[in-house]
C-alpha cells in the first residue's frame, strides 16, 4: 500500500467515508430548501428549483419550534448533569469501595442495562403517573438518569486509576469523598464528558417517552414537537426536512465543540 | 464529611424541584368548576382549528365546567392512549374511530352514553351509524360523521391524454385494470390504492362484502370464514394491479394521504371521501379535472358496498371522574345546535357526511355545498349502499390484509386466504371471540 | 465496555487493586442511594410489576383475570412473534458484522492517512451517531422513494431499473439495515481506533525487520490483538441491533408482508391494538429473556471475571 497509487487508493477511501458519514445529512438539509411538493417529486430534481427559505425562516420565526428547542436543551443539560452526579457516585462506590452484599446489587445494576425499554414502557409510566411526574420536565429528566451503561463505563474507568494516587492521599487522612472530589473527580473529565455527551444526546433524541408523557405542547421536546408536521392525511415534508435539520444542527455543533475530548475519552475510559 | 453529601442531596433535590418547576401542570382551576379533559386525534389543519374554536364556545356558553383541550398526533395516538388508560389518566372525552367503539364497550373502557344523554337528542341519527356505536343495546358513543373508506378519484386530463373518456370511468375491475395500464407511464402510476396490510385491512371492508356477501369471521364471531374463494377474485384484482406495475411497487404516501393525486403522480386514486377537502384546499387548480366514482363491483352489481362507513364519534371514558359534565360536552357540541357543525362540514368542503338528519338538512340548504363537485355522486353511489365497520377485533382485520398483502407480492392465493382463514380460527380461540357477535 | 478488563490483565495488572479490603458500608451506601433509589423506582420495580402483569389479562377498566402462564403460551406458540425473534436474528446478523468491518477498515485507515485528513475522518464518522433514529428514518424513507428517489435516479445512470427498495419483501430489511449501519458505525469505529492504537508499534516494526508484509502483519499482530475489542462490538452490537424500533415504525410499519416486523415493533404493535395488555408485556420479556441469555454468554465469552466480580 505504499506510493502513490497506495496513498491515492488510501485517500480515496477516506474520501469515501467522510461522503458516505455526510451525505445524508446534506441531502436533509437540502430537501428542508425544497417546496412541498418539490421533496418527493418526479420526474427526480436533485437540487430545489429555487432555493427557498421559507421553511427555515418559518421554522426560525415559530415561537413553538423555538422553545421546543429550548425545553430539550434545558432538559438534556440537567439530563446530563444528574446522571453525571448519580452514576459517577455508584460507579466510584462500586471500584473503590467495599460494601455488604457489592455483588449482588452489582449484578441487579448490570442486569438493568439488559431491560429492553418496551418492557418496562408501561409500567414506569405508571409509576410517574402515581408520583404526579406527568406533564413536566422532571418526568423526562428523572426516570432515566440512573443507567446501568453509564455506571458500568465510569467504573472501568476508575478501576484504571493507579491506586498509589489513593494511597497516599489516605495516608494524609483523606476520606472517600475527598478522594473522589480531588483525585478522581479531576482525573476522569474525559470519561465525564463521553457520559456526559451521552446522556445529553439520549435526552435530545428520545421520542417515544416523552410521547406518553407530554401532553403540554408547551413542553413538547423537540423529537415530539418535529412529530406533528407527520399526519396520517397530509405531511408537510419540506417543514419536516427543514425542522429535522435544524433538531440535528445544536447536537452536531456540540459535538463539535467536544469532539477532541469525546473521541480521547473513548480512548482513555477503558473502552479500548 | 457532612458537607459534601448535603450538597450533593441539594444539587439533586434542587434539580428535581427546578424540573417540576417547570411543568405547567394544571394550574389553580376555578373554585366550584369542574375541569374535563379532550383529546382529539390531529387531522388537518382546519378540523384541529375548528374543534379548537368549539371548545372555547363552549366554556364561554357556561361556567361550571372547564374543558381541556389537547391535540395527540396520530401516530403516537395508540401509545399514548393505552399507557394513559393503564394508569388511570385517560382523557374524559375523546374521538375515537366507530370501528373500535365496540370493542371499547366490551372491555369497560368507556361508559354507555343512553343515561347521560336523554332520548330525544338521539332522534334523527341513521340507523346503521347508531348501530355501530352500540354494544349489549346500549349507545357508547355520539356519532359526528361519516367517511366512505374507499372512492375512486381519477384524474380526467391524464384520462385525455390516454385517449380514455374522461366522463367514463372504469365500472368493472377489468376496465379499471386496463384502463390503468394504459394510464401508466415512467412517472405516473395507474392507481394507487393501499399496499401494506395494516391499510389493506381496513380500506377493503367495503370489497369484502362486496366479493362475497359476508366478512372474513362468521356474525357470531365463531367461525372463520376468509376461505371463502370468493374472496380471490379480491386478492387476483390486487395481485394483478401490483404485479403489472399499474399500482407503484413502493408506496407514494399512506392510503389516507391524497397528495399522490394532485401532485400527479398516479392517474387514479382509491381513497376515503376526506380525500375531497385536501384537493379542494391544496389544489383548487386541478378541481375540474378530477372526477369521482365508486369502485366497481365485482359481478357488476352497482347496489353492493364498496365502501364501509368509517368516521369519527366523541366517547366518555369510563374512570371519566365527571361522566355527566362529559356527557354534557358531547351532547352540547354533536347533538344541539347545528350552526357550529355545519360549520365543520363546511371547513372540510363537504367531504365527509352528517348521520344526523338535522344536520345533513342544514348542509344540503347550503350554497356553498355545490364547491364539492364530487359530494353528490359519493353520497348516491358510494354512501348509500356502504355497510358499517365491523366491530370484531383489529387483528381478524389485519389478518385478511395480510393476506391481500401476501397476494400483492405475488404469493398464491389460495394459500393466502388458507392462512388467514387458520389466524383467524387461531385468534378466536385465544381471544375468546366465539359468540360476542351478533 | 468490559474490554478493558481483559486488557487490564494484559497493562494494567495492579490498576484495580484494593488498598484495604476494609469495609465502608456508610459511605458506600450514601454514595450508592441517589443510584439504587432512582434505579430501584424507575427501573426494578417496573420490570417486578410488568412480571406480575404478564400473569394477568387486562383490561385497565375491568378487574385484572389471573391467566398463569397462558400469555407466555400464546407469545410462544404465536408464529408471527418467534418470526419476529428470528428476523431480529438476521436483522443483527446484517448490521452487526457491517459495523465491525467498516469499523476495521476505518480505524485502519486513520492510522495511514495523515493527521489533519485524520482528524477529519474521526469528526465526521461520529456526526451519524448524533442523529436521532426519527431523522435517520426520515432522510433514509426519502433517499428510497421509488420514483423521484436519490437512490434509483443514481441507478438509472447505469441503466438499472427503479427498485421499490421499501415496497419488496426481499429488499427491504437490508434497507432498514443501511441506517441502522448508519447510526452505529460512528462509535464502533472510534472503539476500533482506540483498540488499535493500543497496539505498540514496536510489534510492527519488529515483524518489518522480520520481512513481513502488510497482510501478514494485519493476520499475525493486528487481528490477533484486537481479538477482543471485535468481540466486544459484535456483541454489544448485537444487543443494540436486536431493539431498533423507530426506524422500521417509521418506514415500513413492518411490511411488507411483515418482512421488516423486528421484535420491538412487533410488541409495540400487539400493545396499541390488543384490547388487553398481558400478551405485549410477556412477549416483551421473553425477549429480555432471549437478551439476557445473549449477554450472559458475552461475558463469559469476554472472559470478564473483573466485569462480574465488584
Amino acid at each position: 500500500m505504499r506510493g502513490a497509487p497506495g496513498a491515492i487508493l488510501r485517500y480515496g477511501l477516506a474520501a469515501v467515508f467522510v461522503v458516505a458519514a455526510l451525505f445524508p445529512l446534506a441531502w436533509l438539509a437540502m430537501a428542508g430548501f425544497k417546496a412541498k411538493t418539490e421533496v418527493v417529486a418526479t420526474p427526480f430534481q436533485f437540487f430545489p428549483e429555487m432555493w427557498r427559505w421559507d421553511n427555515y425562516a418559518r421554522l426560525l420565526a415559530d415561537e413553538a419550534f423555538l422553545r421546543s428547542l429550548g425545553v430539550t436543551f434545558a432538559g438534556a443539560a440537567l439530563f446530563a448533569a444528574l446522571s453525571l452526579v448519580v452514576n459517577a457516585l455508584g460507579a466510584y462506590a462500586f471500584a473503590r469501595l467495599e460494601f455488604a452484599f457489592k455483588r449482588t446489587i452489582w449484578v441487579i445494576v448490570l442486569t438493568t442495562m439488559f431491560i429492553p425499554g418496551i418492557a418496562i414502557m408501561l409500567t414506569s409510566f405508571i409509576v410517574v403517573t402515581e408520583l404526579g411526574m406527568l406533564d413536566s420536565l422532571a418526568v423526562l429528566v428523572i426516570p432515566g438518569a440512573a443507567a446501568g451503561v453509564q455506571v458500568f463505563f465510569l467504573r472501568q474507568f476508575f478501576l484504571s486509576v493507579p491506586a498509589v494516587l489513593e494511597e497516599a492521599a489516605q495516608l494524609d487522612g483523606a476520606g472517600p469523598w475527598r478522594i473522589f472530589r480531588h483525585i478522581f473527580v479531576p482525573l476522569s473529565k474525559g470519561a465525564f464528558v463521553v457520559v456526559g455527551a451521552t446522556s445529553f444526546l439520549m435526552f435530545w433524541n428520545s421520542y417515544i417517552w416523552p410521547v406518553l408523557t407530554i401532553t403540554d405542547p408547551e413542553l413538547f421536546p423537540i423529537q415530539q414537537y418535529l412529530a406533528t408536521f407527520r399526519s396520517e392525511r397530509t405531511s408537510e415534508h419540506g417543514l419536516l426536512m427543514a425542522g429535522s435539520t435544524l433538531a440535528a444542527l445544536p447536537v452536531i455543533v456540540l459535538f463539535l465543540i467536544f469532539q477532541r475530548h469525546i473521541i480521547r475519552g473513548v480512548r482513555l475510559s477503558g473502552l479500548k | 464529611m457532612r458537607t459534601p453529601l448535603i450538597r450533593l442531596v441539594a444539587a439533586v433535590a434542587g434539580a428535581t424541584v427546578l424540573a417540576a418547576g417547570c411543568g405547567s401542570g394544571a394550574g389553580p382551576s376555578a373554585p366550584g368548576k369542574s375541569e374535563i379533559t379532550l383529546w382529539q386525534q390531529k387531522f388537518t389543519d382546519q378540523e384541529d382549528a375548528w374543534y379548537k374554536k368549539a371548545v372555547a364556545a363552549f366554556n364561554r356558553s357556561q361556567d361550571k365546567v372547564v374543558l381541556k383541550h389537547v391535540i395527540v398526533p396520530a401516530d403516537t395516538w395508540d401509545q399514548k392512549m393505552r399507557s394513559a388508560q393503564a394508569a388511570g389518566k385517560a382523557p374524559d372525552v375523546y374521538t375515537v374511530n366507530y370501528s373500535k367503539v365496540p370493542g371499547f364497550a366490551r372491555t369497560g373502557v368507556i361508559q354507555a352514553l343512553d343515561p347521560l344523554i336523554p332520548a330525544d337528542k338521539w332522534a334523527g341519527l341513521q340507523e346503521p351509524v347508531l348501530a355501530s356505536v352500540e354494544h349489549d343495546g346500549k349507545k357508547y358513543g355520539y356519532p359526528m360523521l361519516v367517511e366512505p373508506s374507499a372512492v375512486l378519484f381519477y384524474r380526467k386530463d391524464l384520462f385525455a391524454q390516454a385517449g380514455l373518456d374522461p366522463e367514463r370511468p372504469p365500472a368493472t375491475w377489468q376496465e379499471l385494470i386496463d384502463y390503468g395500464r394504459k394510464l401508466t407511464t415512467k412517472d405516473v402510476a395507474g392507481v394507487v390504492t393501499a399496499a401494506n396490510q395494516i391499510d389493506l385491512a381496513w380500506s377493503t371492508w367495503g370489497l369484502q362484502w362486496n366479493a362475497a356477501g359476508h366478512l372474513p369471521i362468521s356474525d357470531d364471531w365463531s367461525a372463520p370464514r376468509a376461505a371463502d374463494p370468493a374472496y380471490k377474485q379480491l386478492l387476483q384484482v390486487y395481485q394483478t394491479l401490483y404485479q403489472q406495475g399499474i399500482m407503484p411497487k413502493q408506496p407514494l404516501a399512506p392510503y389516507a394521504d391524497a397528495n399522490p393525486l394532485g401532485q400527479g403522480k398516479t392517474a387514479m386514486m382509491v381513497c376515503g371521501s376526506w380525500a375531497a377537502s385536501v384537493l379542494l384546499q391544496d389544489y383548487p387548480k386541478l378541481v375540474g379535472q378530477i372526477g369521482a366514482a365508486a369502485l366497481p363491483s365485482f359481478d357488476g352489481d352497482a347496489t353492493k358496498p364498496t365502501a364501509t362507513l368509517g368516521g369519527w364519534t366523541l366517547v366518555v371514558d369510563a374512570k371519566s371522574r365527571d361522566a355527566r359534565a362529559s356527557a354534557g360536552f358531547v351532547s352540547w357540541l354533536l347533538a344541539e345546535d347545528t350552526t357550529l357543525l355545519v360549520e365543520f362540514f363546511k371547513n372540510t368542503k363537504f367531504s365527509k357526511y352528517s348521520p344526523r338528519a338535522a344536520v345533513a338538512e342544514a348542509i344540503a340548504k347550503d350554497p356553498a355545498a355545490a364547491e364539492n363537485p364530487w359530494a353528490k355522486t359519493i353520497e348516491e353511489r358510494v354512501v348509500r349502499y356502504a355497510k358499517a365497520e365491523p366491530a370484531y377485533d383489529w387483528a381478524v382485520s389485519l389478518a385478511f390484509g395480510k393476506a391481500v398483502e401476501k397476494a400483492l407480492q405475488g404469493k398464491d392465493i389460495d394459500e393466502a386466504l388458507r392462512a388467514a382463514d387458520a389466524e383467524i380460527k387461531e385468534l378466536i380461540a385465544k381471544n375468546d371471540l366465539a359468540g360476542q357477535g351478533s | 465496555m468490559a474490554v478493558t478488563s481483559l486488557r487490564a490483565t494484559r497493562a494494567r495488572p495492579r490498576a484495580g487493586a484494593r488498598p484495604r479490603p476494609r469495609r465502608e458500608n456508610r459511605v458506600a451506601f450514601v454514595m450508592l442511594a441517589p443510584l439504587l433509589a432512582l434505579l430501584g423506582v424507575f427501573v426494578v420495580w417496573p420490570l417486578l410489576h410488568a412480571v406480575y402483569i404478564s400473569f394477568f389479562t387486562w383490561s385497565f377498566y375491568d378487574p385484572a383475570v389471573f391467566v398463569g402462564l397462558r400469555n407466555y403460551l400464546n407469545v410462544l406458540t404465536d408464529v408471527e412473534f418467534v418470526n419476529s425473534v428470528t428476523r431480529g436474528l438476521l436483522f443483527s446478523a446484517i448490521v452487526v458484522p457491517a459495523q465491525v468491518t467498516i469499523a476495521f477498515v476505518f480505524a485502519n485507515l486513520v492510522k495511514s492517512v495523515s493527521r489533519r485528513m485524520a482528524t477529519v475522518m474521526k469528526v465526521t464518522i461520529y456526526v451519524p451517531a448524533v442523529i436521532s433514529e426519527v431523522i435517520a428514518a426520515i432522510v433514509f424513507a426519502l433517499i428510497y422513494t421509488h420514483r423521484g428517489g436519490l437512490l434509483n435516479w443514481f441507478l438509472d445512470f447505469f441503466g438499472i431499473e427503479a427498485i421499490p427498495w421499501l415496497g419488496d419483501t426481499v429488499t427491504a430489511l437490508p434497507a432498514i439495515a443501511v441506517p441502522a449501519i448508519w447510526i452505529g458505525m460512528g462509535v464502533a469505529s472510534l472503539i476500533m481506533l482506540a483498540g488499535l492504537l493500543d497496539i505498540p508499534e514496536t510489534y510492527y516494526e519488529c515483524a518489518s525487520l522480520d520481512g513481513a508484509g502488510p497482510w501478514t502483519k494485519m493476520f499475525r499482530i493486528t487481528l490477533p490483538l484486537m481479538k477482543n475489542v471485535i468481540l466486544f462490538l459484535l456483541i454489544t452490537g448485537f444487543a443494540a441491533s436486536l431493539q431498533f424500533l423507530i426506524l422500521p415504525l417509521l418506514m415500513t410499519q413492518g411490511g411488507p408482508v411483515n418482512s421488516t416486523n423486528l421484535p420491538n415493533l412487533f410488541i409495540l404493535q400487539h400493545f396499541t391494538t390488543d384490547l388487553y395488555v398481558g400478551y405485549s408485556i410477556a412477549a416483551a420479556l421473553l425477549l429480555f429473556a432471549v437478551l439476557g441469555t445473549v449477554s450472559a454468554i458475552i461475558f463469559r465469552l469476554v472472559r470478564s471475571e473483573k466485569a462480574m466480580d465488584a
